[in-house]
């Protein structure tokens, strides 16, 4: 720590937000809320759909990023963690399970699910592996339209209650907090988020984390380690899965519906996708950065410039050429194109950790 | 470098460590190359009846002209390929994938996961949840699974069924395709479709049954003739291919001609990635952080750095793999193979493209490796690093062995000069 003295406070302060930048990140977004009323209103919301998409990309960062097996299909498992989350909790099913048990069940389906699709597909790589998820992607869009009498097809399941429904806090419904309240949501959001941080952080630097790596960088070699690739990856397929399966309960319980099943296409998959190469594969930072770029343009600043545009009068014949809206593709694709021209390693690449160097005992 | 004392007493009598009787390796048709840069032409032998013992404790060179076979037959030992004949053995043992319980019960798993979702396509689950579920929910009655169960039982036994729908009671058959009749009352509605179902079952239990089907009986199906169920060449060939990572964890290890680490990962992420299978603890524990967990990983972290020292790469602990010096790569090649805790070390060409300071500093770092105890077998073509440290020497050309003994024998062997420099003739 001696050489941190040396350094302006500018640079120290700069040293600290580098390594602490989760502590901060965390503070920040927690004290949000109490500061910023519009938290409270629309944004809130918007905010809270930026929280899931992180924790989405988390989880497709587990494949694409660590194991480097290329996943076209995530929003699939979004889906299938949305429809067994609104299945275990609609008020048409007797199931009816509290938000913890069927959030824990959802993510565990997902996993399953990405177990029996991996197993059949461990032996492809790269561009076939990509197709297969992507025709994946697609068969559980189908089948959530087609299963008519489950899903209830192009409607939806709804209407999914909050978390905590019925779950009474002092005199306070809790279920009635989260329906009035955005801000409850984007607390839970928030923390299920810092957990998803915390358990990815701990699993990049434990021995699954490095072999995920290892497997990546060269499988022959990892096998010639006494690593399983076969077990490997499968559990890169079960993790990827099932933090995607959670992500999709959250969603499904914040819109307190599970939307259509078109929610859970191709476009969402690419979308998380593109978050991921943005930000860095294999970066928690950049994965988080990279959804709150890519997605946060799309889904806070958007609507929000849009809005501004519409107050400030400057398009009274509502031309798409002057809307915010209208230029949103463009904007979204000239900055992919920039940024993979000047980082093609993603905003924040991935960063092998610095280990001390051990006394070296007998 | 003090020169070695006579023969290691390894080479007499012992066990040998390692073993190949009768290996060979044949290419072509469907054996998969892509893994490693191979140029061979179709259906060609590429190792023929190879022998070789391993004493342990002692290094063994494998020699011969580019082309031989040497890096195949590595290959083979490591498990990269299965031996086209022959066997190779590891402490008399022959290393392939166990038949545990675990892999029963794992490939049932998720066979029956795989079957089950292909099942509930085929029975139109979507059908199936409305009988059991949906039609649980329609009266005020708790839903029960035993009910559940029984509408389930109903559903394949194609039973008559009583459905809602805006608010009038339907009685439709099992997959709600038909309605019967519809009512306004639930209670007159169940006792029609009782006097419905009664007729049904009538009429099915009518006019010809089905045949037992359980007249044909197996024959052979007694008592006596039992058949092995796995005989040694289906195992081989179950294994075949798929044992890399079992020959690893058996105490096998080795390097790359063409140098393969994790360049990406830091040089003390790499020897961990060796470390692997002697961390202890599962997702959970690594999730959780637990106390044990912790003290696994520093474990781990203070061996490697052992590993690192012993090959004299402590300071470049935090470098990232790829950007370290071609020797120093060849050396984390060989920190992490040590770190697999193997007792046999497989070093394909170390010493490749060193300069002479360097390959002389490897050849001390191999002997010190078997100075700890460990076997080595060696491909090298720098000769004066072969004669000079190994215990035995076999020589190999179009992949045949043609001389194997002591090196001052081999080097005088009158086929091994052809070998090298060309017949005269």
């Amino acid at each position: 720590m001696s050489h941190l003295s040396a350094l302006t406070p500018r640079d120290r302060a700069l040293a600290f937000l580098r390594e602490r930048w989760d502590l901060v990140a965390l503070v920040v977004l927690a004290v949000a809320p109490l500061c910023i009323p519009a938290l409270g209103g629309a944004l809130g919301g918007q905010v809270t759909t930026l929280f899931i998409y992180c924790i989405l990309a988390l989880g497709l960062n587990v494949m694409v990023g660590y194991t480097g097996l290329v996943h076209l299909g995530i929003a699939a498992f979004f889906g299938i963690g949305a429809y067994c989350y609104a299945i275990l909790t609609v008020p048409m099913y007797p199931f009816q399970m509290r938000f913890a048990l069927a959030a824990a069940i959802s993510g565990l389906a997902a996993a399953a699910v990405g177990l029996a699709l991996g197993a059949p597909t461990l032996r492809l790589r790269g561009d076939y592996l990509a197709i297969v998820t992507l025709g994946f992607g697609e068969v559980v869009k189908v089948t959530l339209r087609n299963l008519e009498q489950i899903t209830g097809g192009m409607k939806g399941l709804n209407p999914v209650p909050p978390p905590g429904a019925g779950v009474r806090l002092g005199d306070m419904d809790l279920g009635l907090a989260f329906a009035v309240d955005p801000r409850w949501f984007y607390y839970l959001a928030l923390l299920v988020l810092a957990g998803v941080v915390v358990a990815m952080r701990r699993l990049e630097n434990s021995r699954l984390g490095r072999a995920w790596v290892a497997v990546r960088e060269d499988e022959l070699a990892a096998a010639a380690m006494g690593i399983s690739a076969t077990k490997v990856k499968l559990s890169a397929f079960a993790m990827s899965s099932a933090v995607a399966g959670l992500a999709g309960c959250l969603y499904a319980a914040s819109l307190s519906t599970t939307a259509d099943p078109n929610a859970y296409d191709f476009n969402r998959s690419i979308m998380v996708l593109c978050a991921v190469i943005l930000g860095g594969l294999g970066s928690i930072p950049g994965t988080l950065l990279g959804v709150a770029l890519l997605v946060g343009f799309d889904t806070v600043l958007a609507p929000w410039a849009d809005a501004w545009i519409q107050q400030m009068n400057i398009n009274p014949t509502g031309s798409s050429l002057l809307s915010f809206s209208g230029w949103r593709l463009a904007v979204f694709g000239l900055a992919l194109i920039l940024v993979m021209r000047f980082r093609p390693a993603g905003l924040v690449p991935s960063r092998r950790l610095a280990a001390e160097l051990h006394e070296v005992h007998g | 470098m003090t020169p070695r004392a006579a023969d290691p007493p390894a080479l007499v009598g012992s066990v040998p460590l390692l073993s190949l009787e009768g290996v060979t390796i044949r290419f072509g048709g469907l054996v998969a190359v892509s893994d490693l840069d191979l140029d061979v032409p179709e259906g060609s032998i590429v190792v023929s009846d190879l022998d070789l013992d391993v004493p342990e404790g002692s290094i063994v060179s494998l020699i011969g002209p580019n082309g031989a076979g040497k890096t195949t037959a590595f290959n083979c030992i490591s498990g990269v390929y299965a031996p086209s004949g022959g066997t190779v053995r590891f402490q008399g043992r022959r290393l392939e994938r166990a038949f545990t319980p675990s892999t029963v019960w794992s490939a049932l798993a998720v066979g029956l996961l795989t079957g089950l979702l292909f099942a509930a396509a085929a029975v139109d689950v979507d059908r199936l949840w409305q009988a059991v579920v949906k039609r649980g929910m329609i009266t005020d009655e708790p839903f029960t699974l035993a009910g559940a169960a029984d509408r389930l039982h109903g559903y394949f036994r194609a039973e008559l069924a009583i459905d809602q729908m805006a608010g009038k009671w339907r009685i439709v058959s099992a997959d709600g395709s038909d309605v019967l009749a519809i009512r306004r009352d639930l209670a007159e509605a169940r006792a029609v479709r009782n006097e419905l179902q009664a007729a049904v079952t009538a009429r099915r239990a009518g006019p010809g049954t089905v045949p037992d089907a359980t007249d044909t009986e197996q024959p052979g199906a007694a008592a006596g003739a039992r058949v092995p169920l796995l005989h040694e060449e289906l195992l081989d060939r179950l294994a075949a291919g798929k044992s890399r990572d079992v020959v690893a964890r058996a105490g096998i290890s080795r390097t790359f001609q063409n140098i393969r680490l994790f360049s990406n990962m830091t040089v003390l992420e790499n020897v961990l990635v060796g470390l692997d299978r002697t961390i202890p603890g599962g997702a959970w524990a690594m999730l959780f952080r637990t106390p044990a967990n912790r003290a696994a990983e520093a474990a781990a972290a203070a061996r490697a750095f052992e590993a690192l020292a012993f090959v004299g790469l402590q300071g470049d602990a935090n470098r990232i793999a790829g950007q370290l010096p071609y020797g120093d790569q060849r050396r984390l090649e060989i920190a992490r193979a040590l770190a697999t805790g193997a007792t046999l070390l497989l070093l394909d060409e170390p010493a490749a493209g060193m300069n002479p300071a360097e390959t002389s500093a490897l050849a001390q770092l191999v002997e010190r490796i078997r100075d700890r105890g460990l076997t080595v077998l060696l491909i090298e073509h720098h000769m004066n690093v072969v004669m000079r440290i190994s215990d035995k020497v076999a020589v190999l050309d179009h992949g045949v062995k043609i001389a194997e003994g002591r090196p001052e024998d081999v080097r005088r062997d009158a086929k091994v000069i052809e070998a090298y420099l060309g017949g005269e003739g």
